[in-house]
């Protein structure tokens, strides 16, 4: 008998500082609340949280622990109850509780929650008893599947992140490879340059099948007569005639062109 | 006495044969201020430098299959400057790991009696263009970001036409032969810019069909 009562007045003891940290740490928190909340971020308000939530932690492993006596079996009768001031209780529960009057002995000397908490309470114990345990197990089964996704798309961040701006970035994309290949090729061997296009709207990134052939040389006559057939400017040497007629390509131009090349230079590579 | 001996052969030229390595990509009209921003961070410090040049492309025909081409090119916002000449022999086909284009390169500077002195050797022009746009420098790196403009009248470099709807962005390094450093370089460069624009080494002659 003697242990049992040293163990609750031991255990009735490590409660009673584990709750003034409880306490404390609401105390601070609330005051945090209500005069800094201009300068309150939201992890620091996770971590007041977080602190909370520890130290209850542990209030439960105090009350699990198999030295503490059962607290069921004690109770607690009010001896007297007074209207009067009581100084000593006062300045025991910082002026929280100054009369120990029947007012709060229903609150706090309760054991029973209210009327209403019950029936809930008991209702949902019906209900659970009444969905059998196969269904049970398969609800728990779910729940714990959904936890598991969700935790594990929270830790791996970085690869929905990377897929997540992929798509992003294909979206507002701001290059066309096709616009590159038909500049390449403008640059390159005039792809889209040639000068029988008759000026008119070009689509982008379709430079327009002119009169390219693969292989160089081009398809306009060159008349290599020196200086016959040429017009003002750079040089055009372009017959007037292949005006107006793109993709027509005659073959006796060629053969012109090799006849007259072959007397006509002096500087022969 | 007897004269100092005198070698036989001819001396064959005074250059350094250089090369041009290339890498080309392209980029939207409407992001060329953020490609812009960044080149002008990446880039060495100087003022921004926009530059409008008539390209005129002339070939020679031979009886050979290949004609040769020549590149004359006049800057249209100084143009008292001298006409640039630049040849640009085939791309090398080296190893494939080579990240840019590489092909040899002759450049020349000269008077404005260019064209007229092409003509009489025998040379035609094949087409032209008008390039304008932004040149950047870092190092010895040059990176081109420029807007060609079709000529529709020949001769006429007012009455042009836009080519496309982007901007070709051209990174081209002059190194002489061998060294394979500067591809390495321009690759780390040209990570730099992506997402914005992807350079890459176009080959020309698959671009043709």
């Amino acid at each position: 008998m003697y242990l049992e009562e040293k163990q609750l007045e031991a255990s009735v003891e490590s409660l009673i500082s584990r709750v003034a940290h409880v306490k404390n740490a609401l105390h601070s928190f609330i005051y945090k609340l209500e005069n800094e909340y201009e300068r309150l971020t939201w992890p620091s308000v996770l971590d007041n949280f977080a602190l909370l939530s520890g130290q209850l932690n542990t209030i439960n492993k105090l009350l699990k622990n198999e030295k503490t006596p059962s607290f069921r079996n004690q109770v607690i009768i009010p001896l007297l109850l007074s209207p009067d001031r009581d100084e000593d209780l006062a300045k025991l529960t910082e002026q929280r509780v100054p009369v120990f009057s029947h007012e709060i002995v229903p609150d706090y000397l309760r054991t029973k929650p209210d009327p209403e908490v019950e029936e809930q309470e008991k209702q949902l114990s019906a209900e659970a008893a009444r969905i059998g345990p196969e269904v049970a197990q398969k609800q728990i089964q779910t729940l714990n599947k959904l936890c598991s996704n969700l935790l594990e798309k929270l830790n791996n961040p970085r690869e929905d992140r990377d897929a997540e701006s992929a798509t992003m970035r294909q979206n507002k994309s701001s290059f066309n490879p096709a616009d590159t290949n038909a500049l390449v090729g403008a640059v390159a061997f005039g792809k889209g340059l040639s000068k029988c296009r008759p000026p008119g709207p070009v689509a982008p990134g379709h430079p327009g099948q002119g009169p390219m052939m693969s292989g160089g040389p081009t398809l306009q006559q060159v008349t290599i007569g020196g200086g016959s057939g040429q017009q003002a400017g750079m040089g055009g040497p372009v017959a007037p005639q292949q005006q107006g007629q793109p993709g027509k390509m005659p073959s006796s131009i060629k053969t012109n062109i090799k006849s007259a090349s072959g007397s006509m230079h002096p500087y022969n590579r | 006495m007897e004269a100092p001996p005198v070698t036989v052969m001819p001396v064959t030229g005074g250059t350094i044969n250089m090369m041009e390595y290339l890498l080309q990509g392209s980029v939207l009209d409407q992001a060329l201020e953020s490609l812009l921003h960044r080149l002008r961070g990446l880039c060495d410090n100087m003022e921004p430098e926009t530059f409008t040049d008539h390209e005129l492309v002339y070939l020679l025909k031979g009886q050979q299959g290949n004609p040769f081409i020549l590149r004359a090119r006049r800057s249209l916002s100084h143009p008292k400057a001298p006409w640039h000449l630049r040849y640009l022999g085939q791309p090398e086909v080296g190893d494939k790991s080579r990240h840019a284009l590489v092909r040899n390169c002759v450049d020349v500077a000269a008077s404005h009696s260019l064209p007229d002195f092409l003509n009489e050797m025998g040379f035609r022009m094949d087409h032209e263009f008008v390039a304008n746009g932004h040149i950047f420098r870092k190092g010895a790196m040059k990176i081109v970001v420029s807007k060609l403009s079709r000529i529709l009248v020949p001769g006429n470099t007012e009455n042009t036409e836009r080519l496309s709807l982007s901007y070709l962005v051209e990174l081209s390094v002059l190194a002489p032969a061998g060294q394979d450093t500067v591809s390495e370089d321009m690759r780390s460069f040209a990570e730099q810019l992506k997402p914005l624009v992807h350079l890459e080494k176009i080959d020309p002659s698959k671009q043709r069909h």
